[in-house]
């Protein structure tokens, strides 16, 4: 055994995040690492990585026990750790970015730029990975970034690899690019901890598994000895049913975007209709437009022409108040950064959109407004400490339900959802799929984008495809097999690319 | 577990504790003098200016921003309105006048920042040379004092039995603003911009708008605590207002180590004035030099700000 954790357990303010873990990771092997969020697998990492002081237990190395006081031992082991937030600084080059944590090389006192560029040059030979150094982390795509994220692991000795979520922002096509870097690393003896809640990469990737649950191991099994159906029911206590899927008739269009186009030329025609009591999935590669065509038919990015319709009536320019307004909400893609605010209290995040219902003259009424949230906490099962939690305090599955919480109480008729289940535990997932599919039946429009087809195919009554820009064809999900949706994507990203 | 409940009480209540020390060790050097009800009602009057100009920079502060022109601003309100005093314009225009201006000035200075996207450090301190050139270009460099009206001054000088206006004022500020901040849709939508700008905006809140009102309402605070600065000395300087920058920066900083969330808060504000009032006072009757009060003040910042990272856990 490379690495062994001897009942390791992890307590924050007496409730423990996990609680006696005996963990094996062999070397050269690729070892998924599943459970639902809050289960406590970024707590193992970062003990694991010096973020959290090891009070209980203890990690052998080697056979050997080792102490992980800070990040700095961690990485004299040989550990390295990828994160779902990427820790590149944005205004360094490829070189820089390298050699962050490592003495730079000098020569008569000065910086030896160009020793640092063959050595750099020389991993990225050694992991076939081609980019170009020159450019700042800023100016590269995220595929690349995650590239160079592995290149800058494996400029020391890096003999355990730790990726949470890597995948998270990368299209199919780029995450397959990735796989085989990893597979190449296992061929070359680094062990690969690799943490995901996209349950088809495990079968895809790994060698064995281990499955966590409310901070405790599960099991651990080897990946070819199990189904996903057995992941998903030790992962959960009750096994998931599918999303059902829903027949009949659809009421009156209630959004209709007509040849909208993106001030900054992200989007060039976006044409598209949901009408009650529908979710369209949209899907598309990274780089389509798609999370930016949503933005624009919100109102919360320039357009540069075409026009958006509510309910058979022209919308002239969008903004996101007046969308609100008119009963059109965002579920923003990027969580952190434009959904919530992890400072404020669960309460202010749940209200932040209808506050105004809640106050009289500008006075906020304390107790109609608690009420309010309480009844979406209890509705969307919220699990929380209290409604005067800190925001950043949740799990990623809970965050996204007061997302969904204060979306709600603007009583939207049309939902624009972006990834909404991205980096979200599994039951949580399908929880956001039923409410969907409930709001939709009660003759809301759905717009629904995902880059994940299996899943778009799971919830959507119709599947349309964006790419470079431009809405495409649109099918109803009868008989739709992924291979139709994504021949029909790399087509048009082929014949974009040979223009 | 008892270790671990006394260091949350020291995180949620450093601050004061810190406050009812130092009126501790003063109390117990000068217990005669220091600790009595006149010289308490005295330091309400002295923290009183501090307090209404350092809520402005709270509201400021609480959508993420910095208003660098908070001190000049308030020079020019005193200049304005001793200058329209000394011509003989009526009491009351006095003071409204520079109010509407410099409601209009923070409204630029909010407009600059939220239409251009420019950071507001950059805009604020252009505005605040400009505000001095034009100060400068009213007063013509002299301080006014000759010919102010005696009725100029009775808003600084008022007492009621004991009680000074000033204190009064404060008290009534004090009250406003945090009613404003803790229960108004105003105030939620001030701490959500500035908790994610970009949040606020998807969800609809009008982040333009409200960025204009915190720093016109800046504005108006300072500019209200320069004209009061003038009527209590009886005479408006150029520079009246310039002490009044960094220490209302203080006082909000201090101020944030008072709420659990870090966050820039009324009552917190009114705490932060009230420590630097305090040791002000008490070392002046030490007869300690300025130069010792600025060294312990500045001590009490870097002091306050630390404490805070510990309290939040940032610093594990």
């Amino acid at each position: 055994m490379l690495l062994q954790t001897e009942h390791v357990s992890k307590e924050f303010n007496g409730i423990y995040a996990l609680r006696d873990i005996n963990f094996g990771l062999r070397p050269g092997e690729i070892h998924g690492l599943v459970g639902e969020n809050g289960a406590g697998k970024s707590t193992l990492i970062k003990l694991l990585t010096g973020v959290y002081r090891l009070r209980e237990g203890r990690i052998l190395w080697d056979g050997k026990p080792v102490a992980i006081h800070a990040p700095e031992d961690s990485r004299r082991l040989g550990i390295h750790v990828i994160h779902q937030d990427r820790t590149l600084i944005l205004t360094f080059d490829g070189i820089e970015n390298a050699y962050l944590g490592l003495e730079y090389p000098t020569r008569m006192g000065r910086v030896d730029w160009a020793a640092m560029g063959r050595r750099v040059r020389g991993v990225m030979e050694q992991l076939g990975i081609d980019l170009d150094l020159k450019k700042t982390a800023a100016e590269l795509s995220p595929p690349q970034r995650t590239e160079l994220e592995i290149v800058r692991a494996m400029m020391g000795e890096c003999r355990l690899l730790i990726l949470d979520e890597p995948t998270a922002s990368l299209t199919d096509q780029e995450a397959q690019r990735l796989f085989g870097l990893l597979r190449d690393l296992r061929a070359k003896g680094t062990s690969i901890l690799y943490v995901t809640h996209r349950l088809e990469e495990i079968f895809l990737l790994t060698d064995r598994v281990t499955v966590f649950r409310n901070g405790a191991q599960v099991e651990t099994f080897a990946t070819a000895d199990v189904t996903r159906e057995q992941l998903i029911a030790s992962m959960t206590d009750n096994a998931q049913v599918r999303a059902a899927r829903r027949g009949g008739t659809f009421g009156p269009v209630l959004l209709e975007a007509r040849d909208i186009s993106s001030a900054d030329g992200a989007v060039k025609q976006g044409n598209l209709t949901v009408r009650a009591g529908e979710i369209l999935g949209l899907f598309g590669l990274g780089g389509s437009g798609r999370t930016e065509l949503l933005e624009c038919i919100f109102g919360c990015r320039p357009l540069a022409g075409g026009q958006v319709f509510l309910e058979g009536e022209a919308y002239a320019r969008p903004a996101p108040e007046s969308s609100l307004k008119r009963g059109m909400a965002l579920v923003p893609e990027d969580r952190r950064g434009k959904a919530m605010a992890g400072n404020l209290t669960v309460r202010e995040n749940v209200t932040l959109s209808s506050i105004d219902a809640f106050a009289r003259r500008g006075v906020v009424q304390g107790g109609r407004e608690a009420a309010a949230v309480d009844g979406q906490i209890g509705a969307l099962q919220i699990k929380l400490a209290g409604p005067k939690q800190r925001m950043i305090e949740l799990s990623g599955g809970n965050q996204q339900k007061v997302v969904f919480a204060r979306v709600l109480l603007t009583a939207p008729r049309v939902f624009l959802c972006d990834e909404p289940t991205q980096a979200v535990d599994v039951s949580t997932r399908s929880e956001i799929h039923r409410l969907l599919r409930q709001k939709a039946d009660e003759g809301a429009a759905v717009l629904y984008v995902s880059s994940d087809l299996k899943e778009l195919l799971e919830v959507a009554d119709t599947v349309q495809v964006m790419s470079r820009g431009r809405t495409l064809e649109r099918w109803d999900n009868e008989g739709l097999t992924q291979q139709q949706v994504l021949s029909c994507c790399y087509q048009e990203t082929e014949r974009g690319e040979a223009l | 577990m008892n270790k671990l409940s006394a260091r949350k009480i020291l995180q949620s209540y450093g601050t004061i504790l810190a406050l009812a020390v130092i009126v501790l060790v003063f109390s117990l050097i000068r217990p005669a003098t220091f600790f009595t009800v006149g010289n308490f009602i005295n330091i309400t009057r002295q923290m009183s200016l501090l307090v209404i100009i350092s809520l402005g920079t709270t509201l400021v502060m609480s959508i993420n921003e910095f208003d660098l022109s908070v001190g000049s601003m308030a020079s020019f309100g005193g200049i304005l309105a001793a200058l329209m005093a000394v011509n003989g314009v009526p009491m009351p225009v006095c003071f409204l006048v520079p109010l509407l201006a410099s409601a209009v000035i923070g409204a630029v200075n909010g407009w600059v920042v939220a239409r251009f996207k420019v950071l507001s450090f950059i805009t604020t301190l252009g505005m605040s040379t400009v505000l001095s050139g034009l100060t400068y270009r009213l007063s013509g460099g002299a301080t006014i004092f000759q010919g102010i009206p005696d009725s100029f001054s009775t808003l600084g000088n008022l007492r009621f039995g004991r009680l000074p206006l000033l204190s009064v004022l404060m008290a009534v500020f004090v009250a406003v603003f945090w009613f404003l901040m803790s229960h108004t849709t105003l105030g939620r939508k001030l701490y959500a911009i500035g908790g994610s700008e970009e949040t606020a905006r998807i969800a609809g809140i009008r982040v333009k708008k409200y960025k204009i009102i915190a720093f016109a309402l800046c504005g108006v605070l300072a500019c209200a605590t320069g004209m009061l600065v003038a009527s209590r000395v009886g005479s408006a300087n150029t520079t009246a207002g310039d002490g009044y920058f960094l220490q209302s920066y203080a006082t909000v900083f201090i101020g944030c180590t008072v709420s659990r969330k870090g966050v820039p808060n009324v009552l917190g504000t009114l705490v932060g004035a009230a420590i630097l009032g305090v040791v002000a006072n008490g070392l002046t009757m030490l007869q300690m030099p300025t130069y010792v009060q600025d060294i312990i003040t500045g001590g009490i910042i870097i002091f306050a700000v630390i404490a805070q990272k510990l309290g939040r856990g940032d610093a594990r």
